[in-house]
């Protein structure tokens, strides 16, 4: 099995530089100190911060110089028009080089955003991973939980009155948009509940550091983002359970004499949970995005409000390690979830 | 193709899609929807004949906001309106034109014609008695729940007026000053009143029936985009295998493992300030975000799509016509990509859902449709009027794009119930 | 010599399905006893209700959508199973009536060992002691003749053969010493080399252990091979039960003759000749007819025949021991023969 680990950190290798390249291109298609700049820039300072970002250096070892915009590096050697250039000091060579080492700034070597001119691109994302966290971890926990109870029961008595009214409710969750629920959170949530309460419950935005904060700032996104997820999961892990049940071990160990229970916590559970487990694992990485619309209507300094604001400000760093980070994460849990399915399964690990 | 729709609709799926009588009702809503998109987008083509246009969206219904469903407003709004309308009038009548830019709906002050020195003396006649209304109803501090005004000895002063049949009288004043409505045009203006209106009292109902052929607009191009590059894509990869499918697996690897917003973010960044943003035909100025949708949108049926080509491939007719010498294009596309049909409706309808949903959230953020009401920016509006307990145009929104949501979501389970044997009910 | 009581008592089964098309019958008064330590086989083609009957009897079929009709009887050890309760059930099932299915690939969990599968079923039936249990679960993957069954007792079914794998579910069945062990097609998913085992196995364990078998299958050959009595089903119903070699050689039914017709024979007699085959197709269950079910494609096919459905009666001068579903059974002068189906009289060795 570990060589099967190995290979797929192996193919993971071009797929993560493909996504660094292609991203890093894309963020470039328009200059992004211009873009930063906006229509102050006059052509020395634009010069200058690029020079500041190494953005004026080439972005692959190999480059045509544009006489217009020199490059801020001389090439190792030149063949013709084509300059092949010391690779560390490229751009996306570079940038590849301090994902491996995961320095995104520190006091000596700064890498600094370009919202926040004193501090490191490194510092502000750890400082907005914990609140991010505060709300997906619980919302995770408890979407998985309440769906795999629904799923179970919605399966254990498919067609009946309860497995009826749960699917409806659960469409009818689905439904209704995400923000809806944030609107009508906010005003229900907190205004209105806070005003029969006496006190304040929840709060309808802000954020507040500090576990005896948690209810106030985080719990109403956490509940909204559990009542809209649940919709897809619980439907999923029903169907999963349903499958189940028609397999032919079930029918040989109701043949056995198995009780109700035992055939589906034992199992049917135990051959379901591969594809929970699979389900689960891949919304690990998202776990550290946050729900971009849900941080930005609660103001919620995350992860995902990070880089909302990175976006409308033009701050191409944050931007650029951001996707960098989340992309790598994800290839991550992947590999992750593939190993774990492996352990249980035992179909997989020896193949 | 043409075969393989009429197989397709022979089949046995098709035969149980349809006995499921809820699918077909909510096929039937989603038709619905569409006449009225389509009628609505005939504002592009015909405007003013049919269809609605913008410039009809923007334009105010009355001078205050209203609530719907004929729910009367507060007194104070019902006497601002009718002041603001008075002033109109009056500015119109002393400068002798300006008439045609009084319109609330359908209402409309008759321009001037044979009779009109008549005209216009009715018209002063009525803004001299709405003044004059306006005048004994400014003694009231708080219209809304005025205090009937008391004599020095406590007992109610039988000489004051009654406000409600005053407002009354005061709107009928107003009412008159606007040309008549045939019994179908008032019924076209209560309509226009009948779900209220936002802050700047453009009507409720107008903007989400016109949010309807923009989302409509977002969901058809994304949904079939999607549906045909990622069938396209994965059919062919795993058809004719070797480096293709690798290319094809390395792109979708890697475009998904963005999270979606994520990426559309990104692009948006990408994009913005670019030609798109600056453009006012609403059809062009969405470009970025079909882009964005769709390069996420196609990863899904392509797996599909793929996984299943995977399996026709071994089949025996797909060896068949290889030894009878068809080109391999030649079997793509008239053998193999036919009987994943029934896999690209189930897609298409699962895309659209996902594109809809998508453009409220986008919109809501200011990220999506700028130019025009749509659902999600009539959410996104509402959030100050929620605050303050009115839910008209949050109300109206949610309504009508949960319906639609809904029909499509029942529609998805019947097709996928009818058509995908593997699939579990 | 007492006649022995049947271990396993069935009359008048009929168990009915909800579809989305209606309520269809798949069984139908369907009766027969199980003396024993005998081999009964149950024989017919696909679809004829052979699997649906097993099932009945262990009340396998999904709750939701199945009816058994109330008149039904399958008594065992005097008790009622059509109408048992759950708890009566489980009690039953593994222990004192056994099943195997036909696709060993899917019947095994993939997940729990062999051990644990069969420490489950000894878990719930008996009273035996962790320690107990793994070696009579090794006891019996030797009884089954698996090799080095100490080191399978740890392994994953889809470690095993399929061949092995049925080996299991025997092994399973019968680790509670069951007296009823019904076979539902055990050996059409295997090889016939592996077939050949798997039967002998079966017969071994079954004097052995004197289990009674209810062998479900559509293959006549195992049927001589192994049974002692059969019943023939058609289109939900017993057409005929009796002991095989009586059943062989004398059968009553026009159907299961043209069965015994239809198998292909060895020898330079039969060379160059054409097989039999039975002409038409089974009748719909949405669309049953009203009189015998197998008339359209019987040769001796009389209006009465399509008017009223025979009963299931005794054969002429046998008794009990042989029940045919016929009027005009084989042992029976020729009705009039109709023109079309003069093919089917023409067959060798048929009857007039």
């Amino acid at each position: 099995m570990w060589s099967y680990v190995a290979r797929r950190l192996l193919y993971s290798i071009p797929v993560y530089l493909g996504i660094i390249l292609i991203m890093m291109g894309a963020l470039r298609l328009r200059d992004p100190v211009s873009a930063y700049l906006g229509k102050n820039a006059t052509a020395e300072t634009a010069l200058l911060k690029k020079a500041s970002m190494g953005l004026d250096r080439p972005f692959l070892p190999i480059g045509i110089e544009d006489p217009a915009e020199p490059f801020g590096i001389e090439p190792i050697v030149e063949v013709g028009r084509v300059g092949f250039y010391p690779p560390l000091r490229t751009q996306y060579v570079e940038f590849l080089w301090r994902i491996l080492r995961f320095d995104f700034g520190t006091a000596e070597r700064p890498y600094r955003s370009w919202q926040f001119e004193s501090d490191n691109v490194g510092a502000k994302l750890a400082d907005a991973v914990w609140p991010t966290l505060k709300i997906t971890i619980p919302a995770l926990v408890l979407t998985a939980t309440i769906a795999i109870l629904v799923g179970l029961l919605s399966a254990a008595y498919r067609g009946s009155v309860l497995d009826k009214t749960l699917m409806v409710l659960v469409v009818l969750g689905m439904s209704i948009s995400v923000v809806v629920f944030i609107v009508l959170g906010q005003v229900f949530g907190s205004s209105w509940l806070n005003g029969k309460l006496g006190f304040e419950l929840f709060a309808s935005n802000g954020y507040e550091p500090g576990i005896q904060n948690w209810v106030k700032y985080c719990a109403l996104p956490v509940i909204i983002g559990v009542v809209v997820g649940m919709g897809y999961d619980a439907r999923f892990y029903r169907a999963v359970m349903v499958e189940e049940t028609s397999r032919d071990y079930i029918t040989t160990a109701v043949a056995k004499g198995a009780p109700r229970h035992k055939i589906i916590f034992v199992h049917m559970l135990k051959n379901a949970m591969i594809p929970v487990i699979t389900r689960i694992m891949i919304t690990i990485p998202f776990l550290i995005t946050g729900s971009i619309v849900m941080e930005y209507q609660f103001r919620i300094p995350g992860m995902g409000k990070l880089l909302i604001d990175a976006i409308v400000n033009k701050d191409f760093p944050i931007i650029q390690t951001f996707t960098a980070v989340l992309a790598g994460l994800f290839i991550l849990t992947n590999i992750l979830t593939d190993v774990l399915y492996a352990l249980v399964d035992p179909r997989v690990r020896l193949a | 193709m043409i075969a393989a729709f009429k197989r397709l609709k022979a089949s046995r799926g098709v035969g149980k899609f349809c006995r499921n009588r809820l699918a077909v009702a909510a096929l039937g809503i989603i038709v619905l929807y569409a006449l009225v998109g389509g009628w609505v987008a005939l504002g592009d083509l015909l405007p003013g004949r049919a269809g609605i246009t913008y410039a009809q969206v923007e334009q105010p219904v009355w001078p205050t906001p209203i609530n719907g469903f004929g729910i009367p407003a507060t007194n104070e709004r019902r006497v601002e309106a009718a002041r603001i309308i008075t002033r109109e009038v009056k500015r119109a009548v002393n400068n002798g034109e300006g008439f045609t830019d009084i319109r609330y709906g359908l209402l409309h002050i008759l321009p001037g014609t044979a009779d009109s020195d008549t005209e216009l003396d009715r018209l002063s006649t009525l803004i001299e008695e709405s003044e004059d209304l306006y005048d004994q109803l400014s003694e009231f501090d708080d219209l809304n729940s005025p205090e009937p005004p008391t004599l020095d000895d406590g007992a109610p002063d039988p000489d004051s007026i009654d406000v409600p049949s005053t407002i009354a009288r005061l709107e009928g004043a107003v009412r008159q000053m606007f040309a008549p409505l045939s019994g179908w045009q008032s019924l076209k203006q209560s309509l226009l009143h009948s779900l209220g209106t936002d802050r700047q009292g453009r009507s409720n109902f107008l903007r989400v029936i016109f949010s309807i052929k923009v989302a409509l607009q977002v969901g058809i191009v994304v949904a079939i985009i999607s549906v045909l590059v990622g069938t396209f894509l994965g059919a062919a990869a795993a058809y004719f295998g070797g480096w293709v499918d690798h290319a094809v697996v390395w792109l979708y690897s890697t475009l998904s493992s963005m999270p979606e917003l994520i990426l559309l973010a990104v692009l948006v960044y990408a994009f913005s300030g670019s030609v798109f943003d600056k453009v006012s035909n609403p059809w062009l100025a969405l470009v970025p975000v079909y882009a964005a949708m769709c390069m996420e949108f196609w990863i899904g049926p392509c797996r599909v799509i793929r996984g299943e080509t995977l399996k026709l491939k071994e089949l025996e007719y797909v060896q068949a016509a290889t030894a009878i010498g068809f080109g391999r294009f030649y079997i793509l596309l008239k053998h193999v990509i036919p009987n994943t049909v029934h896999l690209m409706f189930i897609n298409f309808s699962l895309l659209f859902i996902a594109a809809i949903k998508f453009e409220v959230v986008l919109s809501f953020l200011g990220l999506g449709v700028k130019v025009g009401p749509s659902w999600g920016r009539m959410i996104q509006e509402s959030t100050q009027e929620v605050i303050n307990g009115i839910f008209w145009q949050i109300g109206a929104a949610t309504v009508f794009m949960f319906v639609l949501v809904l029909a499509f979501n029942i529609v998805s389970d019947a097709l996928q119930d009818a058509f995908d044997p593997k699939h579990v009910g | 010599m007492t006649t022995p009581s049947p271990i396993l008592s069935v009359r008048h089964l009929t168990t009915r399905f909800r579809t989305d098309r209606g309520i269809v019958t798949a069984i139908d008064d369907v009766s027969f006893d199980l003396y024993p330590g005998e081999t009964l086989g149950i024989v017919g083609e696909s679809g004829c209700g052979k699997t649906v009957t097993s099932k009945s009897i262990m009340r396998l079929l999904p709750e939701r959508t199945t009816i058994i009709d109330p008149s039904s009887q399958i008594m065992f050890e005097g008790t009622n199973l059509a109408t048992a309760d759950d708890r009566t059930m489980r009690r039953i099932r593994g222990d004192r009536i056994a099943m195997i299915f036909q696709e060993p690939m899917t019947s095994l969990n993939p997940v729990f060992t062999i051990g644990w599968q069969l420490d489950e079923a000894l878990k719930y039936h008996t009273d035996l002691g962790r320690a107990a249990r793994r070696s009579r679960a090794i006891e019996m993957l030797k009884l089954v003749e698996i090799p080095n069954a100490e080191r399978r007792v740890d392994e994953y079914p889809h470690q095993l053969s399929g061949g092995m794998r049925q080996r299991v579910m025997i092994a399973m069945a019968l680790c509670c010493e069951p007296d009823v062990l019904i076979a539902d097609e055990p050996t059409t998913a295997l090889d016939v080399t592996i077939q050949a085992q798997i039967l002998a196995l079966m017969e071994n364990l079954r004097k052995r252990l004197n289990t009674a078998i209810i062998l479900i299958t559509h293959n006549l050959g195992v049927v001589a091979q192994v049974c002692d009595r059969v019943a023939v089903m058609y289109a939900g119903r017993v057409i005929e039960v009796g002991g095989v070699r009586r059943i062989f050689h004398d059968p009553q039914h026009p159907y299961t003759r043209a069965l015994l017709d239809s198998i292909p024979k060895a020898g330079r007699k039969e060379h160059g000749k054409r097989l039999p085959t039975i002409e038409g197709i089974v009748p719909s269950l949405f669309d049953l007819p009203k009189g015998c079910r197998f008339a359209d494609r019987c040769a001796r096919c009389q209006p009465l025949c399509r008017d009223t459905e025979p009963e299931l009666l005794p054969a002429e001068g046998v008794g009990e021991s042989h029940l045919k579903r016929c009027h005009f059974p084989l042992s029976q002068a020729a009705p009039v023969t109709s023109a079309s189906h003069a093919a089917m009289t023409s067959s060798p060795g048929a009857r007039p």
